[in-house]
């Protein structure tokens, strides 16, 4: 079974009178372990499609199945669970906590979870901080980071919980090309040592040259879909 | 819950600006309160005092019928047991003296007009340890010798126009209800600002009334003053204790404190105190104001962030804990500096006081006493008042803390 199926998934947005279709009958299966990016121009639908398997957005028609659930049957506190025990965000700004260092932004996940205790989330957090490299900031807060840095922090919120999905929207928007490929490398990382499934959206070909499958988002559609022979497949 | 105080605590501590004009606007409510509160209890307090000092004293024996017919002041119903009575009184504890009165009614006449008046009958001895006349007594008071002195209210004595030294004719009827009249040498007048005194009042000594009334020694009130505490509340409980121990010795008899003498009186403080109140709300109404417009703006720049945790799986009622944590905090720290405002402020009220001369117009509105006001310590109402601007505080923030858990997650996120 794949970990998340979309049937038919479409999307409307109101702006005043006028109908916006965002999404307009997509189909995808997302295996686990995938390492996915979805690519398209600005205003194809890349978000709105992320945010609906992130169940932070309902789809005006058709359905996602996450482990064979059907997402739009779950009441608001059974999304919010789905989101905390699942999936994780990066968001293309970053979006840490002002107010949090980079280490307590990262614990923050697990916190929220309330799974853990102090050790574990202690030993946790140092461990995902050491993966991608932030232990000397840890203790800085966020405007104390170069953008690089605050992504990777961002990176690590995402992963310290050990999510099933990663769900990544243009991760790399606001960084250069180095950073960007050193981003790249820590997800690509993550996947090949214990199958975290991502799916990013980009318009970065740089990201596209490392994703394994490329799916091509056009005017809400998918106008393509190709998995790539090299790397790490199931 | 540590780490959502956590970061409501540093999102307060980030915008000092903000937090702290917040909290200045609880502080000045709280403050404000605080001193109002003083002062009032402190001008309450005075007002007993000198109820207490000048008139009910701080008990009152009769006997059950004299109570009953008590607006007649009869000459009908004495105390059987005076003497054992004032006994057993003075060995009570807290207790300062007790004195016998005699209540008349009789007129006043200067040949041109006549007054009706209230006599009392006093025991010249110890009724000064009971009542505090001599402080307020201009001219002289009754001499050991003397026969026929009277002491008369100062005002009453300016209607009939007349002054210390002068000689007046006081009209009653005895005891046994026959008219009788005679000449009185006025030896001093009592100023006080209590009208009742001043307009109504003239004093005579038992050895004068004894033969002008056939009083024979009659005695229809026996007053008790305890010793004066600084706390109205340990007052209230020593006149309530030797009530009840006198009402169980004494059961045939009226036992009577200045909380029901002076019912009517004491009911007017409280309807002030719900005046204060009332003020006090107002003030914490426009400080909650202040607090629901920083909550919100705190929700509003931080749309993003609350998405972002919403996205991380934590729920609404966290996010609302969140915010409400934050008002809680200004009104915490707004409470304190009030606190800290009122408290210093209500030192200089309690020790230094207010001069009253300053306010022109006092006397007429019946407030029986001169010199100095001082403030009065409530504990029980500043605590209050600390508690319930907390309250306030997150109360306030309800509304705005909701709409923040409300918000949809991706408009949250897109948010710029
Ligand atoms: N909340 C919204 N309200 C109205 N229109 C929206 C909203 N979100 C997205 N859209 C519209 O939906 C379309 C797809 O947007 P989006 O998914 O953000 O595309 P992408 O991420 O590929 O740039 C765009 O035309 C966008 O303007
Ligand atoms: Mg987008």
């Amino acid at each position: 079974m794949p970990l998340l199926e979309l049937i038919n998934v479409k999307k409307d947005y109101m702006k005043g009178e006028t109908v916006i279709p965002a999404l307009r009958g997509v189909d995808l299966l997302i295996e686990k372990g995938d390492f996915l990016s979805i690519v398209g121009p600005s205003g194809s639908g890349k978000s709105t499609l992320l945010n609906i398997i992130g169940c932070i957005d309902t789809p005006t028609e058709g359905s996602v199945l996450y482990d064979g659930t059907d997402l739009s049957e779950l009441n608001d506190k059974e999304k919010t669970r789905y989101r905390k025990e699942n999936i994780s965000f990066i968001f293309q700004s970053f979006n840490l906590i002002p107010v949090l260092t980079a280490r307590e932004n990262v614990e923050l996940p697990l916190i929220i979870e309330k799974k853990f205790n102090k050790e574990e989330i202690h030993d946790k957090v140092s461990n995902i901080i050491e993966i991608v490299g932030l232990e000397d900031m840890a203790d800085r807060f966020p405007r104390e980071l170069s953008g690089g840095q605050e992504q990777r922090v961002a990176i690590a919120r995402a992963l310290v919980k050990n999510p099933l999905v990663v769900l990544a929207d243009e991760p790399t928007a606001n960084l250069d090309s180095e950073m960007s490929e050193d981003i790249i490398s820590v997800m690509q990382k993550m996947n090949e040592e214990i199958h975290t499934t991502f799916i990013f959206s980009t318009h970065d070909p740089l990201v596209q040259k490392h994703a394994e499958r490329v799916i091509i988002l056009r005017d809400g559609l998918i106008a393509s879909d190709e998995r790539k022979n090299h790397g790490h497949a199931d | 819950m540590g780490t959502l105080i956590k970061i409501a605590w540093r999102n307060v501590r980030r915008h000092k600006r903000r937090t702290f004009l917040s909290a200045l606007v609880i502080a000045v409510g709280l403050a404000m309160f605080i001193l109002m509160n003083s002062i009032m209890t402190g001008m309450d307090r005075a007002n007993i005092d000198n109820l207490v000092e000048l008139s009910t004293s701080s008990i009152r024996i009769s006997t059950k019928e004299y109570a009953e017919d008590i607006e007649s002041l009869p000459l009908k119903y004495g105390l059987q047991n005076v003497q054992e009575l004032t006994m057993f009184i003075q060995q009570q504890e807290y207790v300062a003296g007790a004195t016998p009165r005699t209540q008349f009614l009789g007129q006043l006449s200067n040949w041109e007009e006549t007054m009706p008046v209230i006599g009392q009958v006093v025991d010249a001895k110890t009724d000064v340890i009971v009542f505090a006349l001599m402080n307020y007594l201009e001219g002289n008071y009754f001499s050991d010798e003397g026969e026929n002195e009277i002491i008369l209210g100062k005002g009453l004595a300016e209607q009939m126009g007349v002054q210390t030294g002068d000689y007046i004719t006081l009209y009653a009827l005895t005891r046994y209800e026959s008219r009788n009249a005679d000449e009185f040498h006025i030896v001093g007048l009592l100023n006080t600002t209590d009208p009742n005194i001043n307009l109504n009042t003239i004093l005579i000594t038992y050895e004068t009334a004894d033969s002008f009334l056939d009083l024979e020694g009659l005695v229809t009130e026996l007053y008790v003053a305890m010793e004066r505490r600084v706390s109205y509340n340990l007052f209230v409980k020593d006149v309530q204790q030797l009530q009840t121990k006198l009402q169980s010795r004494f059961p045939e008899l009226q036992i009577d404190s200045f909380l029901k003498i002076a019912s009517g009186f004491l009911k007017l403080t409280e309807q002030k105190k719900a005046f204060g109140m009332i003020f006090m709300l107002i003030i914490l109404a426009i400080a909650a104001v202040g607090i629901f417009n920083s909550v919100l703006m705190s929700v509003y720049e931080r749309i993003r962030e609350i998405g972002v945790l919403r996205a991380q799986g934590m729920k609404r009622g966290e996010i609302i804990t969140l915010f409400l944590w934050e008002g809680g905090f200004i009104g915490i720290l707004g409470s304190i500096l009030g606190l800290i405002i009122g408290c210093g402020a209500n030192i200089y009220f309690v020790l230094v006081g207010i001069p009253l001369d300053k306010f022109s117009g006092l006397e007429t509105s019946g407030l029986p006493f001169l010199g100095r006001m001082y403030g009065e310590w409530n504990i029980g109402a500043i605590i209050f008042v600390f508690l319930f601007g907390i309250i306030v505080a997150v109360a306030a923030s309800y509304l705005p803390s909701r709409m923040a858990s409300k918000m949809e997650v991706t408009k949250a996120i897109r948010y710029v």
